[in-house]
């Protein structure tokens, strides 16, 4: 009977402080972090740390201090850390070139291709632009933040490198505004803000309609 | 028949008179005047001699003492038999450890799939998410007027082109 008794009481004991392993571990589980962005806004960043948070994980952003307050189990949060570190840095410089074209729709005799459009020839020709001239083409290097001006023959084109974003890898052309110079004076032509994905090559056409016969090829490419 | 005043003037203790017996039998009154007088004489008015149990009334009081100390046996045997402090420990010991353990291996269980399930389901989320994050080419456009079309294309094409329709851009673009 003590025997039985003794074995009772040990597995009672051990039982125990199983539960009370448990019950302490939840509290431990779940920590709370601060993290105060120097480069980026916590904005942009809530939306990079978003998919690494767990089901019990949640964050909120303090608007005061450009900081991010995190809570999650130990390993997510390491994730953010990771995450944060790579993505607040100071501002990356970013090299944008721009070529303008102007497209048109022509006969097939009076087709043409000059030798520097041929990587995007191919393309326009589903749009059944087939004679192409090139208006003019720069490349501008800058870094996060930066305004950026490039003089393109008859047109020019202001704007400013926004932030690039790691989740979609691209970098935020902010009020990408082209201008068209006729004699002294400039004319808006269109102001825009555009998601330019690094090392993708995204043609914006310009054209009144549909069916018109002429439109203005913007071609861009950013790289780092 | 016999009348009460007569039965008053003849009735004593211990009297096996059959007469006065008999009249007791039908006078409640009586009855109780001989009561007063003689407690006995109401079993005796009953009969009380024709009522012998069978086999005799010895042996019906040696049944009924038999019984009497049965009851007794097992009302001491009641008492004597309550569960030792140890048992009912060892009993209380037992319960607990066995609702712990359930508890233990119930959670042990839920806990094992609920991980690997974030753990597996989350694996393909988050590389889900991480290649479908794609923002528009054209966040903004400052015309009303304007038709945005992106041109479709391959996934993993190096060229992308949106069409911008936009009645008020100039005729010479």
């Amino acid at each position: 009977m003590k025997r039985l008794l003794t074995i009772a009481l040990a597995l009672l004991f051990v039982t125990a402080s199983a539960f009370a392993d448990d019950a302490a571990e939840p509290a431990k589980s779940l920590l709370v972090r601060t993290f105060q962005l120097k480069f980026k806004k916590a904005e942009n960043a809530a939306a990079l740390i978003k998919p690494l948070l767990s089901e019990e994980g949640s964050m909120s952003i303090r608007a005061t201090g450009n900081a991010l307050v995190v809570s999650d189990r130990a390993e997510n949060i390491k994730q953010v850390v990771t995450a944060l570190q790579d993505f607040d840095v100071e501002a990356q410089p970013f090299r944008l070139s721009v070529r303008l074209v102007s497209a048109g729709r022509a006969a097939q005799n009076e087709a043409r291709v000059p030798a520097e459009l041929r990587d995007v020839a191919p393309k326009l020709a589903l749009l059944r632009y087939n004679a192409l001239d090139s208006v003019g083409g720069a490349e501008v290097e800058g870094k996060e933040g930066e305004p950026g001006q490039i003089d393109l023959t008859s047109y020019r084109a202001d704007f400013k490198f926004g932030e690039y974003d790691p989740a979609s890898d691209s970098i935020n052309l902010v009020d990408f505004k082209l201008s068209q110079l006729t004699g002294d004076q400039l004319t808006q032509v269109m102001k825009t803000t555009l998601n330019l994905k690094l090392g993708q090559t995204v043609i914006i056409g310009a054209t009144k309609n549909a069916q018109s016969q002429r439109a203005l090829m913007i071609v861009f490419t950013a790289k780092r | 028949m016999m009348t009460c005043e007569i039965f008053r003037s003849t009735f004593h203790a211990d009297t096996e008179n059959a007469a006065l017996l008999g009249h007791l039998r039908t006078c409640d009154r009586c009855l109780d005047f001989a009561a007063n007088v003689d407690p006995d004489v109401m079993f005796r008015a009953l009969g009380g001699e024709d009522l012998v149990p069978p086999g005799g009334v010895e042996l019906f009081v040696d049944d009924v003492m038999r019984q009497v100390r049965v009851r007794g046996a097992e009302k001491v045997a009641t008492i004597q038999r309550p569960v030792s402090w140890m048992r009912r420990l060892a009993i209380a010991a037992t319960l607990a450890t066995a609702v712990t353990s359930g508890s233990l291996v119930y959670r042990h269980n839920s806990a094992i799939p609920s991980s690997m399930m974030t753990s597996i389901k989350r694996a393909p989320i988050a590389a889900h998410q991480i290649a479908l994050v794609t923002k528009p080419i054209v966040e903004t456009y400052e015309s009303q007027s304007a038709t945005i079309m992106e041109v479709p294309n391959e996934p993993n094409d190096d060229v992308k082109i949106v069409m911008i329709f936009d009645e008020n851009l100039p005729a010479d673009l």
